[in-house]
């Protein structure tokens, strides 16, 4: 992602998901962690890397923000119901 | 009038008499569950995790990284939980020996003796709830890493037997829908499923063991 990570990037706007894709299906795994997306995950948890499933590229593991762990099916999660929960953040 | 009375007693030759059948032998009685280890050690606070609520269910918010979790002393505990049918031990049982499975990677294999014990238990239980959980986890199990499934192969004679028992468990409804089937909690049904995931992981000795504990079973692979 071509985002810049200094500490005080705020998002400018918000969307909601349309349809499911991977991108997606990450970004409501952040967000069911309490984040916004991985730009956020990134400067909350300094220089942790994102734990992913080699195969999908989908979201593994993720430290919530009372350092407990939250632990990701290497299949789809975000079912369609819960697409229209998801918000899509551009900066 | 009629006497009833128990076959091969005196009474039982007398002309006025009527022998009652033998009582039920109670194969598929559920036995009364046993206090689980699991349950002590939760209520004393030893397990690193806490329940987190969501709009879609349950969660289980780990403290400790999988990963870095002594396997030979959770996994064990986590199964021997499989036998709680009450929230939130079933819960936490059957969500950490689901995350406990799906994180372990090779760490599972050298645990499996110990995981034994506690699956008889579970599957004695004769709950059908209990064995629904237990042969669901028992094919996560078999699935889990490469060499899991052959290392269960000797411990067969301690699992299957339930199997046996409970394999026929399934109803006629003729064209009628089996909602149990959808939900998948038709035991019938999970026990074949599960038999088959047992042979294909299995190697080339699983076949016959398999066979020898359940005769009814047929090979699902294609020589």
């Amino acid at each position: 992602m071509g985002f810049t990570t200094d500490n005080n990037s705020t998002p400018k706007s918000m969307s909601r998901a349309k349809g499911w894709t991977a991108e997606i299906e990450n970004l409501f795994r952040f967000q069911q962690a309490g984040y916004r997306d991985e730009l956020e995950y990134i400067q909350v948890k300094q220089g942790s890397l994102v734990d992913k499933w080699p195969e999908s590229g989908f979201v593994k593991k993720l430290q919530r923000r009372d350092n407990t762990f939250y632990y990701y099916s290497r299949k789809r999660e975000c079912e369609e119901r819960d697409i229209n929960k998801v918000k899509v953040y551009a900066y | 009038m009629e006497l009833k009375t128990q076959g091969f007693t005196v009474k039982a030759t007398m002309k006025n008499s009527v022998v009652v059948g033998p009582p039920a032998a109670g194969a598929f009685r559920e036995r009364p569950p046993k206090p689980t280890t699991f349950r002590k050690f939760y209520e004393r606070g030893e397990f690193p995790m806490a329940l987190q609520h969501d709009a879609k269910g349950n969660r289980i918010a780990w403290k400790v990284e999988i990963e870095k979790l002594d396997y030979h002393h959770y996994l064990p505990l986590f199964f021997d939980g499989l036998c709680e049918t009450v929230h939130p031990y079933e819960f936490f049982a059957r969500q950490g020996v689901h995350d406990m499975l799906e994180y372990g990677g090779t760490k599972i294999q050298p645990v499996i003796p110990q995981l034994i014990i506690p699956i008889k238990n579970a599957l004695n239980t004769r709950n059908r709830q209990v064995i629904c959980t237990t042969l669901k986890a028992l094919q996560q199990l078999v699935m889990s890493g490469g060499l899991v499934g052959e290392a269960l192969v000797p411990y067969y004679r301690q699992i299957l037997p339930i199997f046996n028992i409970f394999k026929n468990m399934n109803i006629n409804s003729g064209d009628g829908i089996d909602y149990s089937q959808q939900k998948r909690q038709n035991i019938g049904d999970l026990i074949q499923e599960t038999l088959q995931v047992f042979e294909r992981y299995g190697g080339e000795d699983a076949f016959i063991n398999i066979k020898y504990m359940v005769p009814t079973y047929e090979s699902c692979m294609v020589c």
